[in-house]
């Protein structure tokens, strides 16, 4: 067998297992507790794939991740609540479209910086799409938050159900990771790498590096905005923290932790990442200290992260 | 025409008028700090002229950004290498070609006409059993040799060469003059290089550049024969 077709089956055999986690563990004690985790595993999964587009693959430290991530969720709460629809392509559609737009606008101005600037702008912008936010009370709930946001359907199908929103949301995730294998390994993909390694001379090539770095923004704004959809379902729940730095954050350790640059990482790395904040942290105090100390172990001694790890383990067993 | 460029209150370059005939092989050479360098930045557009103007083809580009000058054929080989380090050898080349197929192709497949089209380019300089290193873990003489595919596969039709054979040895040094010799003649060329004998022997016309000033300009045997030349470079540089 092809290293392709070994691939591509345990990847399809490693997405049923997660896609039917809820039948097969119904006999657990905590199997709906468990369910909701994996459940945010994936939903962060996406949302630091979309951070990955920029960090990873262009090269684009971005700190304001997370005001795309909330746009999503408060478009699709509020779209939901004023067209008094629950109809899940408009939610998604609505979320895309959102934070897309907000991505562009940020990006516009922010492409425009390189390095540690381009990292400070999208930080400042994004605080101020927080603010608005929590300013904003009639839209969006200010300090409050969007309780009560609506569970979807789709095509009359309910998806209210803790299992049903499971599956759309393993789906959703199965769909968003094929979209950015198919993009990274495109020629569209193989520029951004340029942008990332040289973008002096993708320009002297003669790629519009600028409008190219806007493109791969919106894109990844977009997908973080369905990140956030799929969240404010699964919480029923939008408060300014879907925006605020912390999210932006955690979408950052995800990447770092589970490997910038690949596919895998993401997922891996929001495994590990909400095991800490959602199981650890009930047993032990500190798991916080924890998550912290994992960072910096990854980021001293495991740039590559758990996918780098995994592929040099991979490496090491085959020779 | 009359190009200057000045940083802060040095002026690097003092009203250069440079024409180049299509097709000519042009060499500019000059003591360090003479200016070369920076004058192929004000070419590429990578810095922006204090004052004069940029013609590519009869065409003003004074006001295009870098990436448009490149699409209007002006290509550059860099003094010091700027590659791709982590991508393979040909994929920096398919880099290069690949942007007249378009840059927003998200859905497309690598080709194999694309794979084909660029170990074609790494075997022109040389580097066809190479074509899946990274950059990165090229040795010197390779990356200059990358750098020159890169450039190549742009398909300029003016191309600007930064001391292509900096840093070779002889038999590198060898190939890329020969290679640069081959290039076709509807291709027109600028070189800076201090290597004498690669700039007599590949030169139609030479241009000197002193301190951001243009000190002589004309056939090889004519640049062989000005006293002042002689004075500010070639007798320190090959000791005639």
């Amino acid at each position: 067998m092809s290293r392709a077709v070994v691939g591509w089956t345990a990847a399809v055999a490693v997405w049923i297992a997660i896609a039917t986690f809820p039948q097969w563990s119904r006999e657990w004690e905590s199997s709906r507790y468990a369910t909701s985790v994996i459940r945010d595993i994936l939903i962060f999964a996406i949302f630091a794939g979309s951070l990955d587009l920029l960090v990873g693959r262009a090269g684009l430290p971005s700190l304001g991740h997370a005001a795309f991530f909330g746009a999503g969720a408060y478009a699709a709460a509020i779209v939901g609540q004023r067209l008094a629809t629950n109809e899940l392509l408009v939610g998604l559609g609505a979320a895309a479209l959102v934070a897309g737009l907000l991505a562009f606008v940020i990006g516009a101005l922010a492409v425009r910086a390189l390095g540690i600037f381009f990292l400070m702008l999208t930080l400042a912008l994004a605080q101020m799409v927080y603010a608005l936010a929590y300013q904003a009370t009639e839209l969006t709930g200010g300090s409050n938050g969007f309780a009560g946001v609506r569970r979807p359907s789709l095509f009359g199908i309910d998806l209210a159900s803790a299992e049903a929103l499971y599956l759309l949301v393993a789906v959703v995730f199965a769909l968003v990771t094929l979209l950015l294998w198919r993009v990274t390994r495109s020629p569209y993909g193989r520029a951004l790498t340029g942008i990332r390694e040289n973008e002096r001379r993708m320009r002297a090539l003669g790629y519009d590096t600028r409008t190219l770095k806007l493109s791969v923004f919106v894109l990844a704004g977009a997908l973080a905005g369905i990140a956030g959809a799929l969240s404010a379902y699964a919480f029923r729940f939008v408060s300014p923290n879907d925006v605020a730095l912390g999210t932006s954050v955690t979408g950052l350790v995800i990447v770092l932790v589970g490997g910038a640059g690949t596919l895998l990482g993401p997922l891996l790395g929001a495994a590990v990442v909400l095991f800490i904040e959602r199981v650890l942290s009930s047993s032990i105090g500190f798991s916080q200290t924890v998550l912290g100390v994992v960072f910096i172990l990854f980021v001293v001694f495991a740039r590559q992260g758990l996918a780098g790890l995994i592929r040099r383990a991979a490496e090491r067993v085959r020779t | 025409m009359g190009l200057r460029r000045d940083f802060g209150g040095i002026r690097a370059l003092a009203g250069v008028d440079l024409h180049v005939a299509k097709g000519e092989r042009r060499a500019v050479i000059g003591p360090n700090g003479a200016g070369k360098t920076t004058f192929f930045n004000v070419l590429t557009g990578e810095l922006a002229a204090t004052a004069g103007t940029v013609r590519l083809a009869g065409a003003d580009i004074t006001a295009l950004r870098p990436w448009q000058r490149a699409r209007r054929g002006l290509a550059r080989m860099y003094q010091r290498n700027e590659l791709f380090e982590s991508l393979p050898a040909w994929e920096n080349v398919a880099l290069a070609s690949g942007l007249r197929e378009g840059t927003y192709r998200p859905f497309a497949s690598p080709s194999r006409a694309e794979r084909i089209a660029a170990q074609a380019g790494l075997a022109r300089v040389g580097l066809e059993e190479r074509a899946d290193t990274p950059a990165r873990a090229l040795s010197h003489g390779e990356r200059r040799q990358l750098e020159f595919a890169v450039a190549l596969a742009q398909a300029p039709t003016v191309l600007l060469l930064d001391e292509p054979t900096a840093g070779m040895s002889p038999a590198e040094t060898e190939r890329i003059a020969a290679l640069i010799a081959s290039l076709d003649r509807s291709l027109t060329l600028l070189i800076v290089e201090h290597d004498m004998d690669v700039v007599f022997r590949l030169a139609d016309r030479i241009t000197v550049l002193h301190e951001g000033r243009m000190i002589a300009e004309g056939t090889p045997e004519e640049i062989r024969g000005d006293t002042q030349v002689h004075d500010v470079y070639l007798g320190k540089g090959i000791g005639a």
